[in-house]
């Protein structure tokens, strides 16, 4: 299965639930947890589905393109579900069967995996799961986000594209993956991951980010404080990560001081996140008035591939539904 | 009669949290049936990472009446001067529902009182099991534990199911967003659908039926006679490895192994790192040949059965080759740089912030190990020790470190071997970190020793200046743990050394960094702080073999040298087996008490022997004083000798002498000057035990 492909069927069927398909966020993030569409939707009582790829640059993981399995950037398939249906693992499951991880075939697994972000003040319990002793996927019942409680609480999956590809595909670098036909990961990335690490690692001008850091992080402040504007002040914060990403990688940033960067950009993310939840309360929590829940049903797609054992797990999300209404 | 089955199925609960859930939830179970009676046959208990379940046999079907008698108003209180009820009386009687003239009278040494036989009738099991389950269910705690939906209840992971049943009947409760019923889940792949169980004694069969080992210890036996067996098949031995067993079997709800290989150029690689890549990261388990050697192969355990082994098969492979390779990345990298070169990085690693960097910390360790093994009269190793001291932090500037935490030591061991470090400096920076829990090796040379002492105390006296202390269960830095390894070191190469001193010194060593901590306890206190809790930790390891009396009574009397104070253990121990120890304590304790009596009045002082004998004729206080001279000589030999069965025969010699000393002379006498000289020689007899033993400490029998 092409790399495209594979995200699209994991696309359409989350969408067929009843998610919205949003485009990645334009900024530059450290992971899709990082987008608005997560970090700021999973707060405050208001349902949220969404499903979208985001692409995560990571500057300390670049290996110019050397390394079959780390890069500077890689892509996320981000779900975020709220609240989270009862029987998310078994939702979770069947979209794995979409991409022709059949559970009779493979040896999964959800294994403990306690995540947290110290620059969002974000935590939450759930997995790492695992195919065939390999991580495909991060999933999370978020529990604080922001330094607030979630409440609802969101479920939230991140599938690991090039992971997944990688193992789908049978290949043993995530360069050999083939895009589309006739088109290689290799083609489309390669150069970026040499020219990404060369700046990251030799070439970023440090002084220059730093005084970057401080103007983005004034302006976040700035932005909450005097303007009431938690969206534009979150863009802040998310530049703020991604500058403080680049001097960790570039060297530049001591063991004590990498604390204090950490503290400075939480700091910011906690004061957007009290921000966004007023700004939310103050129009009432408008997606509240909806009926917008994600169905307990796995779509049929591609001609009827759901399970055949899925006769046999409708019955038990029907039950909860029942016992929930 | 009846069973009871109760089953908590949840999603996939963390290993580490299976063992003590399901202990947690067996005792709740028993202790709620205790406190409101209700008896019940054996239990037995099963745990999954998805499910932890209780079966009850023969549950009784009610808890039993029970008759007691309560006590109401006196009669003064229940009725007035015409013999009339008042409202006490009434208030009484309607409580205990009878009418006034049927509630009886006691006697009571206060006087006449109502009272009342009340019967409290028993009550159904299906009435209060549901209560008691529901309680269990929230009598058990996590390390962590979560919420989910909108419900405000929590556990370690969302639950899915309750099932709660006696015989066919379903017990109702509730449990958040889940109600019970008496329908349970079978493995996720295999049976995913809902299994309808008939009744509590099919719960282990069906759920086999559903591929599930829902038996804890079932799953284990599985999992080793596989081990095992796959093992043999290749004419290889599984390397053993009962923490990683056990953490698989808490991952797993079925037992099928697939084994695999990897390259065999990766067994270049440290032993070390190519089980650590399996293990830590994989749950895979080595495989070895008979001669101990690793092979390139590997057995992961699927918790499915899969239509083609191979599919699976290679997906384990492909991850470990993947992480091989990057650790021989590390490992080459690593090697480009000497440990020596690599140690100077140190000066960039903060350790606990206002102590200073990891340079801070090996030289500090450096100094206090050459203090150490002077004290301890370890010598020749001077040379040894500074250089071991100097490299045996560079190990955590490595990237392969800085993957495994758990391997430092290891890679500097290796990595100090590969740069051409002598092999006792090599294994001294490995052996420094031991042990690394309890029941751990212990370091064999004195190098490691001295310096991973070294090391503990420095952190030890670090981390109390920042109050940053044990306090009950709570030990965030490890110092219990510290400690604890400071004194099986000690002991375990009979290292005889002040330990006072010691601190003293580590303070001294820190104290240019201690200046900046506000409020830090001065030296003295500190030391003190830390001796007591050094003497906490020796009760604990001496309490294994002794009883606290006697380990106190040796405890009070000064831990100073902790080696010597086992032994004194151990001689206080075996007198006290012996059939005079109790008069002995007896006789002791009561010199002891006078001296403690008159302390204020009769400050130590010598004996004056022109004193001794007058008045009475006979030669009690003569012969103490004599045989004092002579046991206090053969006690002073025998602690030089560290021989301390010696130094209590001398004590017991003392025995007779201060017995007919009681008998036959007045202490307490009218002339102050022989009364004074009479306390002064029991004074003696005490000096002679105050470094030894505290004999007022023990218990009398």
């Amino acid at each position: 299965m092409y790399f495209q492909d594979m995200v699209q069927r994991l696309q359409s069927y989350w969408a067929a639930l009843g998610c919205i398909v949003l485009q990645p966020y334009d900024l530059e993030v450290g992971a899709g947890t990082m987008a608005p569409a997560t970090f700021l939707r999973a707060l405050g009582p208001e349902p949220w589905n969404a499903v979208y790829v985001q692409p995560c640059r990571r500057p300390a993981d670049g290996r110019y393109g050397d390394n079959p399995k780390r890069l500077f950037q890689h892509h996320q398939l981000q779900v975020l579900l709220k609240p989270a249906p009862k029987n998310l693992q078994s939702l979770y499951l069947e979209s794995l069967k979409e991409i022709g991880i059949d559970p009779l075939d493979h040896d999964l697994r959800f294994v403990e995996d306690d995540w947290e972000s110290p620059t969002l003040g974000a935590w939450g319990l759930g997995w790492e799961v695992w195919c065939d002793g390999q991580e495909v996927t991060q999933f999370t019942y978020f529990q604080q986000c922001g330094g607030f409680d979630c409440r609802p609480v969101s479920g939230e999956l991140t599938y690991g594209l090039e992971r997944i590809a990688t193992f789908l595909q049978g290949v043993s670098s995530v360069f050999d993956v083939a895009w589309t036909e006739g088109v290689l990961y290799r083609e489309v990335f390669h150069t970026n991951e040499v020219e990404m690490s060369r700046y990251a690692f030799e070439r970023s001008d440090p002084k220059q980010l730093l005084a970057l850091f401080d103007s983005h992080e004034a302006e976040c402040e700035r932005l909450v404080r005097d303007c009431k504007l938690p969206l534009p002040a979150y863009d802040s914060a998310l530049k703020c990560s991604h500058i403080f990403n680049l001097l960790d990688a570039r060297g530049t940033i001591s063991v004590t001081e990498r604390a204090q960067f950490i503290k400075r950009v939480r700091d910011n993310a906690r004061r957007c996140a009290a921000s966004y939840l007023a700004a939310r309360s103050a129009l009432g929590y408008p997606l509240c008035k909806t009926q917008w829940r994600v169905g307990l049903q796995p779509p049929i797609l591609d001609g009827g591939r759901a399970s055949e054992a899925w006769d046999a797990i409708r019955v038990d999300a029907n039950a909860h539904e029942n016992l929930g209404g | 009669m009846g069973n009871l089955l109760f089953e908590i199925g949840c999603e996939e609960l963390p290993a580490s949290f299976v063992g003590p859930a399901i202990a947690q939830l067996t005792h709740a179970f028993e202790s709620e049936c205790d406190k409101v009676g209700l008896t019940h046959g054996p239990i037995s208990s099963f745990a999954t990472p998805r499910r932890l379940a209780l079966l009850v046999q023969e549950v009784s079907d009610r808890t039993a009446a029970v008759e007691s008698v309560a006590q109401g108003p006196s009669i003064q209180a229940a009725f007035d001067a015409n013999g009339e009820p008042k409202i006490a009386a009434r208030k009484f009687a309607e409580s205990v529902g009878r009418s006034i003239d049927r509630l009886d009278r006691v006697e009571t040494p206060k006087g006449t009182y109502l009272s009342a036989r009340v019967i409290k009738n028993g009550q159904d099991a299906p009435v209060l099991l549901p209560q008691i389950l529901g309680k269990c269910l929230r009598r058990i705690s996590f390390p962590k534990s979560m919420r989910w939906g909108d419900v405000d209840v929590a556990f370690a992971r969302p639950i899915q199911w309750i099932v709660a049943m006696l015989d066919q009947a379903v017990l109702p409760l509730a449990f958040g967003d889940v109600a019970s019923g008496s329908t349970t889940f079978g493995h996720r792949a295999h049976a995913p659908g809902p299994q309808p169980i008939s009744a509590p004694d099919g719960y282990e069969a069906l759920l086999r039926d559903a591929h599930v080992l829902a038996s804890r210890s079932a799953r284990a036996r599985i999992l080793a006679e596989c081990l095992k067996e796959v093992a043999a098949s290749i004419g290889a031995t599984s390397v053993p490895d009962a923490a990683l067993e056990e953490q698989v079997v808490d991952l797993l709800e079925a037992v099928h192994p697939i084994v695999g290989s990897f390259d065999p150029k990766y067994l270049k690689l440290p032993r070390e790192v190519l089980i650590q890549e399996m293990k830590t990261h994989q749950r895979y388990f080595a495989l070895a040949s008979s001669d101990g050697r690793l092979l390139p192969k590997f057995v992961a355990i699927s918790n499915t059965q899969v239509r083609n082994p191979d599919v699976s098969r290679r997906g384990f492979e492909e991850v470990l080759r993947a992480r091989l390779a990057d650790a021989q990345f590390f490992f080459d990298e690593d090697r480009k740089l000497p440990l020596a070169k690599r140690a100077e990085r140190l000066t960039r690693r903060t350790w606990f912030k206002p102590l200073g960097t990891m340079d801070d910390k090996a030289k500090r360790i450096g100094k206090l190990a050459q203090v150490l093994a002077i004290q301890a009269g370890v010598s020749g190793i001077g040379s040894e020790l500074e250089r071991s001291a100097a490299l045996c932090k560079a190990d955590l500037e490595s990237g392969m470190v800085g993957e495994f935490p758990e391997l430092q030591g290891v890679m500097g061991r290796v990595y100090a071997l590969a740069d051409g470090e002598a092999e006792a400096i090599a294994v001294a920076i490995e052996e420094h970190y031991l042990p690394r829990h309890s029941g751990d090796a212990l370091p064999v040379g004195n190098v490691g020793a001295l310096l991973g002492m070294a090391d503990r105390i420095d952190s030890i006296v670090g981390l109390f200046a920042l109050g940053r202390k044990p306090t009950g269960a709570k030990d965030e830095a490890g110092v219990r743990r510290a400690c604890l390894a400071v004194i099986s070191i000690a002991l375990h190469h009979n290292y005889h050394f002040k330990l006072s001193a010691i601190l003293d010194e580590a303070y001294a060593l820190l104290e240019p960094m201690l200046a900046s901590v506000k409020g830090a306890s001065p030296k003295e206190a500190l030391v003190a702080e830390i001796l007591t809790f050094f003497r906490g930790r020796l009760a604990t390891v001496f309490g294994e073999g002794s009883k606290p009396d006697i380990v106190d009574a040796v405890l009070a009397a000064g831990i100073d040298d902790l080696a010597a104070t086992r032994d004194r253990v151990a001689a206080l121990r075996g007198l006290s087996l012996s059939p005079q120890f109790a008069s002995l304590v007896t006789t002791f304790k009561r010199a002891a008490n006078i001296v403690e009596k008159q302390a204020r009045q009769v400050p130590p002082g010598p004996v004056r022997k022109e004193l001794l004998g007058k008045l009475v004729g006979s030669g009690a206080e003569k012969h103490l004083h004599l045989a004092i001279e002579a046991q206090r000589e053969a006690i002073a030999a025998a602690t030089i000798r560290g021989d301390f069965v010696g130094v209590l025969a001398a004590v017991t010699e003392l025995e007779a002498p201060v017995a007919a000393f009681f008998n036959e002379v007045m202490v307490m006498c009218d002339d102050i000057e022989l009364r004074t000289n009479r306390i002064r020689l029991l004074q003696s007899v005490a000096a002679l035990l105050s470094n030894q033993v505290d004999l007022s400490r023990i218990q009398s029998t």
